[in-house]
């Protein structure tokens, strides 16, 4: 059996498993200002992290259940909307990931450097 | 906004129920955002065509609701045999046809217990994982089946449909029925019936020539009475009446009326069947007839099965009563809906 590296499918899987691993860094440091759903997914694809809704909101509810970030519903030009932003625990944890990923950064570049 | 509302709609069922209301909510308001987005860009409000772009760019619905789920879990072994959209589904059917297999198992040890027959842990114990592994091959092989063609047919989801169904509708009586909420049967209501009874069918089959199946390893001592071959067929044909009417509301889930007086002549169906078992007087019989040990487990399960024939006749008919309360309830919809 072969393997093509270059297939287009097998790049496209191994490229959204990577993305898909910095997309809670990135969610997180965009809740560092108070957001809703919809803004912050217009904010992050503005900046290169498209993320789609039916993976956004989940996401979402997941990091409020762990109590890193808090949201409340409030009305903004007569719609209600929820509002997230970064709990203290989200922020101390934010800056733990932040540290890793520069930790990380910092090996890859020295790796693939040779 | 009736199109939103339809795409809410039909995912509302699949939602958890604790958190429905509020992923709904907020699921409105991210896709009237975008709508309104779409408003500002082109200088007019979004035409019917560009409004179902936006809602079938979200996905199906299937797939939508599985990221809300806390069940994320998948069947593999390699590669996926049971995706996260599928696998609650599938835990759900499992429990139930498990569920009831292992009340059976249990009802019989029970009786045996209760006789004063010896019944050892090691019989309960092959009887219980025997029955473990035929409803979990049936089930994960239907499932995994569904799977694999959901897979290659990822889109099926076509709020073009809708559109369709829409217009049909507007035009039959737009005064009356578009601000009427719609009733349809849930899909997964009726797949789960299909998955469900044709396991129950399978394990019904194999009954005969594996009564293990049923009395574990007292089939050595005890085998089914006549009645259970005069009630066979019926059965049968009340399970395969009931796929049926499965398989219709999965194409034609807005046949509630059908659905409502269906489920009530399948619910009259299994009372007569159990009335016939309550009064067939004999349940089992001794499976060698010198056996005085075979004799008395037979009278042992003889003695307590009417006590589990007359709790499924109170359930049967509880179920008879709710279905046609829900007729009733269903009939007067239609008429305030006229």
């Amino acid at each position: 059996m072969t393997h093509s590296s270059d297939s287009p499918s097998l790049f496209e899987n191994l490229r959204l498993e990577l993305r898909r691993g910095s997309l809670v860094l990135a969610v997180l440091a965009a809740l560092r200002k108070e957001q809703y759903g919809y803004t912050l997914r217009k904010a992050l694809a503005d900046l290169g992290m498209a993320i789609d809704e039916g993976t956004l909101y989940p996401l979402l509810r997941r990091l409020e259940s762990q109590g890193l970030l808090l949201s409340e519903w409030r009305e903004e030009e007569k719609r209600n909307k929820r509002f997230y932003k970064l709990s203290p625990a989200g922020e101390q944890v934010l800056g733990q990931l932040l540290a890793e990923w520069k930790s990380i950064d910092s090996s890859l570049t020295e790796i693939v450097k040779g | 906004m009736q199109l939103l509302e339809r795409y809410l709609k039909s995912l509302s069922p699949l939602l958890p129920a604790e958190q429905r209301e509020d992923i709904l909510r907020e699921l409105s308001e991210d896709i009237q955002s975008e709508m309104d987005d779409k408003q500002s860009e082109l200088g007019r409000p979004p035409t019917e065509d560009e409004q179902y772009e936006i809602l079938k760019r979200r996905g199906n619905p299937l797939e939508v609701a599985a990221g809300y789920t806390s069940n994320r879990g998948t069947l593999a072994f390699g590669r996926q045999w049971i995706g996260p959209v599928l696998f609650p589904f599938y835990v759900r059917v499992l429990t139930f046809n498990l569920g009831l297999t292992f009340l059976i198992v249990g009802a019989v040890f029970a009786a045996l217990s209760l006789a004063g027959q010896q019944v050892h842990f090691a019989d309960l114990f092959s009887s219980v994982i025997l029955q473990l592994f035929i409803q979990l091959s049936a089930v994960t092989l239907i499932f995994a089946l569904v799977e694999r063609h959901l897979s290659r047919h990822p889109h099926h989801w076509n709020p073009e449909k809708f559109k369709v169904e829409l217009q049909v509708r507007i035009k039959k009586d737009i005064h009356q029925k578009i601000h009427k909420k719609i009733r349809e049967v849930p899909r997964f209501e009726s797949f789960s019936i299909l998955v469900a009874s044709t396991v129950a069918l399978l394990w019904m089959q194999s009954l005969w020539s594996h009564p293990f199946l049923i009395f574990g390893p007292a089939a050595s001592l005890i085998q089914l009475a006549p009645i259970w071959h005069r009630i066979y067929m019926p059965t049968v044909a009340v399970i395969l009446a009931a796929m049926l009417r499965a398989a219709i509301n999965l194409v034609r889930p807005d046949w509630i009326r059908f659905r409502d007086v269906a489920a009530l002549v399948l619910d009259a169906a299994s009372l007569a069947i159990i009335y016939a078992l309550i009064f067939g007087g004999t349940w089992v019989v001794p499976a060698t007839a010198d056996s005085t040990v075979a004799i008395h487990a037979a009278q042992a399960v003889n003695q307590w099965i009417p006590y589990g024939l007359w709790i499924a006749a109170v359930i049967s008919l509880a179920q008879a009563i709710k279905n046609l309360l829900r007729l009733y309830y269903n009939w007067r919809w239609e008429l305030s809906s006229k």
